[in-house]
């Protein structure tokens, strides 16, 4: 057992090395035994697939692995692949190396007709296919929630590595280690594709009697909701629409993305001299402007039910704990909430406007 | 070396000229210009392939010096990398020019430019033009470029098929986000992907979905590639998507059934449950269903039986197909079913109802009034001076000819049963056999065959009999036998030695000896897995007659 702990520990390593320039010194026996390697662990992969604990020592040992992104028993299985592709892609291996790799990754071994590992083959026949295959004819998507394809690729394989996770896990491991502003677009997608996969058979229960913390959806709303400036990036990257579908799904969203809305409906000043709202210094990542943060709102107002309530009732009680000012300049909320009035108004009055304001 | 000489150097510079026209415009036309050529493309892929493999990287550039231009610019066509096995044979190429110790510079750089031609192909280093943190994205999870691109077709395939549907909502039309166009440009890119299972769906979608306007709106390439690599059994597709494309494809379903006739006639079919099976297999009963394909199919095979003169093969196979498709329109639980003798209207309707009802769904013992009923209409139809034309004639003879296993009974009829009507079972049976015109020569087969029938009545409580008795008995005076004649005393000698007492111990030898000579195996095996699929079907097994058939079907299969 310690040897095959030992020697799953390695796989980091090699990993790192095969993208590194460490393979100049390769000859192609040195490849034979990676590739080899490779193909070991997805037979171990294979065969303990099925035992949670022998499963989870695996993936502590990988995790103790060198920095880089954190391996799970998943790797494992598509070790070959991994190797293979990140070997192909190192223009440090040398010729002759580089020529082994060709033949055992590429060429049917001899005297068989359909070779073996030409699932790279379906590879570059789907990238092809991609190619060719035309997006759909109106660039942006009619309702926030149908995902383009390549978005709901990349969520749904977040969604499967956050699954492939153990137990006692949580997602902070993959999360932390994803780049930048693009991981939000891609939990937004992936929360709106957890619903979507829930709703299959849950009518009437409320979402609080469902399943605490299980499932990942779950595991990656607290994720966000537990540090502020994550939010706050989350929240500021999303449009307005996404979010409100968003809230309307995952209620402790809604509740601390409401709460968010405030803290920087707060830090804005009226400039007399310009007659409007301004944020109190230039732009930043915390702040918002006048127009984001009515945009904001409208959003809610032409979300469900349930939701515009929710925010007439945040923006009363401000305008209330802020003087319950009817005239403009003088609170935020106040301001807002006659805009918001003034658009309803228009919109009760002359349906047809209704497309207009959602401009 | 012996290879050198398959490729001619021809065919090359031809193929390197279509690619490099193909690279430079990307017009509806060159588009479909490549699609006419993948296949052959294809293949001549696959002989550079086995000429490559015996040579190392030197000599294959010696040999076919431009063959790195090629390579290249068929790579960069996504149609010839998306296109069933090119994508595999184009890298094995590349991996057959890399050398393994490069001496100079050239080869240095051309391996780099198959490497980086490789990566390319797999996306491995660079991940789509405009999504540059895509290919980060996923390393950072762990996954690769397989993964990646496995599950994007499907989301893409996905979101085009939820779109075609989109536009159809209850059998309406709406105008949605989709134009026929746009539909037409999809079908022609789904082509190369044909083989490819995760594109199955869109295929689907697209073979029920119907424009707005009356004309076709997929490309007609699509359906004719589609339907080929259908018959081919390449892919599977559902039963209603082979209908739709049947119903709007002439050519598709005609080569359809042309395939399945052959598929029957060169097919060593030993037993007609088999050729029920083939016929199943095809979706053609199925889809005859539909009174336009049934039209199109009874008519491929009228065109058959008159090219082949009324070849007894394919008059069985008729049958085979009539009786399926029977089958699964009675099986068929659509409400607005057509009846069954709508689908031969230019008929004489009592006569079709007659004809529909089939023997086993009879008892036995209604057979020889319900031959009578049959026998008396068609005599009816053909001696009606008045309305009769070579036309009608014809196409009562052929709508009997869907329904020819009461034939079958009738020769059985006349020789098992103490009947008077057995001058009506012959009429049958020659009519079967010998539609004529003309009354006089009617007359005179009738005559003939009466002769051979009586004489084999005579012997047929005989117990001791040999084979020269019935040579005796079947021969002609005259031995100028007209062929329709000899088909029918055929098919009554094979009766007797399976019906009489005395010809069943004589059965083998007469079949070996004198059918056989007589170069007619094919007939009387036509006629044999007939009869043994008539027991079958009716359940007799114990009878004497049931086992011989099976002992001379045995015989006659293990010297074939």
């Amino acid at each position: 057992m310690e040897t095959l702990l030992w020697q799953v520990e390695q796989l980091p390593g090699l990993l790192a090395v095969s993208r590194s320039g460490q393979v100049r010194d390769w000859d192609p026996p040195t490849l034979d035994r990676a590739l080899q390697w490779g193909r070991y662990f997805q037979h171990l992969h294979g065969r303990f697939r099925a035992q949670p604990r022998l499963r989870a020592a695996l993936g502590q040992r990988l995790r103790r692995g060198q920095p880089g992104p954190p391996l799970g028993f998943g790797h494992l299985g598509r070790c070959p692949e991994l190797l293979g592709l990140a070997l192909l892609g190192n223009r440090a291996l040398p010729p002759a190396a580089c020529h082994r790799l060709l033949r055992s990754l590429l060429l049917p071994p001899s005297g068989q007709a359909t070779p073996g590992p030409c699932s790279l083959g379906l590879l570059a026949r789907r990238r092809a296919a991609v190619q060719l295959l035309p997006p759909p004819p109106s660039s942006a998507p009619a309702r926030p929630e149908e995902l383009e394809p390549p978005l709901r690729t990349e969520a749904q394989l977040l969604l499967s590595r956050l699954q492939e996770d153990e137990e006692g896990q949580g997602p902070e491991g993959v999360l932390e280690k994803l780049p930048g502003p693009r991981v939000y677009r891609v939990l937004a997608a992936l929360l709106l594709l957890e619903q979507a996969g829930d709703n299959a058979g849950r009518e009437g229960a409320s979402w609080a009697e469902h399943r605490e913390g299980a499932g990942p959806a779950a595991a990656v709303l607290s994720w966000l909701l537990g540090d502020p400036g994550r939010l706050s990036a989350f929240c500021r990257l999303l449009p307005g629409s996404l979010l409100v579908a968003l809230s309307a799904r995952y209620p402790q969203l809604g509740t601390s993305y409401l709460r968010l809305l405030t803290s920087w409906g707060n830090r804005l000043r009226f400039d007399p001299l310009r007659g409007q709202w301004v944020s109190s210094r230039c732009l930043s990542e915390d702040e918002l402007s006048w127009e984001e943060l009515r945009e904001r709102f409208r959003c809610f107002m032409r979300g469900p039910a349930q939701l515009r309530e929710a925010a007439l009732a945040s923006l009363k009680n401000l305008k209330t704990q802020d003087g319950d000012f009817e005239v403009c300049g003088l609170s935020v909320w106040t301001d807002l909430l006659l805009e918001i009035a003034l658009t309803r108004n228009l919109l009760s009055s002359s349906p047809h406007l209704l497309c207009l304001c959602q401009l | 070396m012996a290879q050198d000489t398959a490729v001619p150097k021809l065919s090359f510079q031809y193929w390197l000229n279509k690619a490099v026209e193909w690279g430079q415009t990307t017009t509806l036309e060159s588009q479909q210009d490549v699609c006419l050529h993948l296949p052959k493309l294809q293949e001549f892929l696959q002989q550079i392939y086995e000429s490559l493999k015996h040579m190392n990287s030197t000599t294959a550039i010696q040999r076919f010096p431009l063959i790195g231009q090629l390579l290249g610019r068929l790579c960069w066509n996504p149609f010839v990398v998306g296109y069933d096995e090119s994508q595999k044979t184009l890298m094995w190429c590349l991996c057959c020019l890399y050398s393994k110790e490069p001496q100079n510079p050239v080869e240095l750089k051309a391996n780099s430019w198959i490497l980086s031609l490789l990566c390319h192909l797999l996306s491995s280093s660079e991940w789509g033009a405009n999504k540059v943190g895509t290919g980060t994205f996923i390393s950072a999870l762990g996954y690769t470029s397989a993964d990646y691109y496995s599950k994007l077709v499907k989301n893409i395939v996905l979101s085009l098929v939820t779109e075609l549907k989109g536009n159809q909502f209850n059998g309406l039309n709406i105008q949605g986000r989709v134009s026929d166009d746009h539909v037409n440009v999809v079908s022609l890119f789904c082509i190369p992907l044909i083989t490819l299972p995760d594109v199955t769906p869109l295929l689907e979608a697209l073979l029920t979905y119907h424009g707005g306007r009356s004309q076709e709106v997929l490309s007609s390439e699509f359906l004719e590639a589609v339907n080929e690599t259908f018959l081919k059994k390449k892919i599977a597709l559902s039963e209603s998507a082979i209908l739709s494309l049947w119903l709007r494809h002439l050519p598709s379903l005609e080569k359809a059934t042309l395939h399945l006739f052959e598929r029957l006639i060169s097919s060593q079919t030993s037993s007609l449950e088999e050729v029920a099976c083939i016929i199943k297999d095809s979706l053609l009963p199925k889809a005859a269903c539909h009174p336009a394909i049934f039209r199109i199919v009874d008519e491929i095979f009228k065109n058959a039986l008159l090219e082949t003169g009324g070849a007894p093969e394919v008059m069985t196979i008729i049958q085979m197909f009539t009786r399926c498709f029977v089958q699964a329109h009675q099986k068929d639980n659509k409400q607005h079913k057509f009846p069954l003798k709508a689908y031969f209207p230019h008929q004489h309707q009592p006569l079709v109802i007659a004809l529909l009802k089939h023997p086993f769904d009879l008892s036995a013992t209604l057979w020889s009034q319900h031959l009578k009923y049959i026998t008396d209409m068609l005599k009816a139809i053909i001696e009606d001076k008045s309305i009769r034309t070579y036309a009608d004639l014809f196409e009562s003879w052929f709508l009997f000819v869907h329904f020819g296993e009461w034939a079958d009974i009738a020769a059985e009829q006349l020789l098992k049963s103490e009947d008077e009507s057995s001058d009506t079972f012959l009429w049958l049976l020659a009519f079967y056999y010998s539609p004529h015109n003309d009354k006089e020569k009617r007359t005179q087969i009738l005559v003939e065959a009466r002769a051979v029938y009586d004489r084999l009545m005579m012997l047929f409580s005989c117990t001791t009999l040999s084979v020269t008795d019935l040579q005796a008995a079947a021969s002609t005076k005259t031995d100028k036998r007209q062929p329709c004649t000899k088909h029918l005393v055929r098919h009554l000698l094979i009766s007797f030695l399976l019906f009489s007492s005395g010809g069943h111990k004589i059965a083998q030898e007469f079949i070996s000896h004198v059918i056989l000579a007589s170069n007619t195996t094919n007939e009387v095996f036509g006629l044999l897995i007939r009869t043994a699929y008539r027991f079958n079907q009716l359940g007799l097994k114990n009878q004497r007659a049931v086992k011989q058939v099976n002992e001379l079907l045995q015989e006659l299969r293990f010297t074939d």
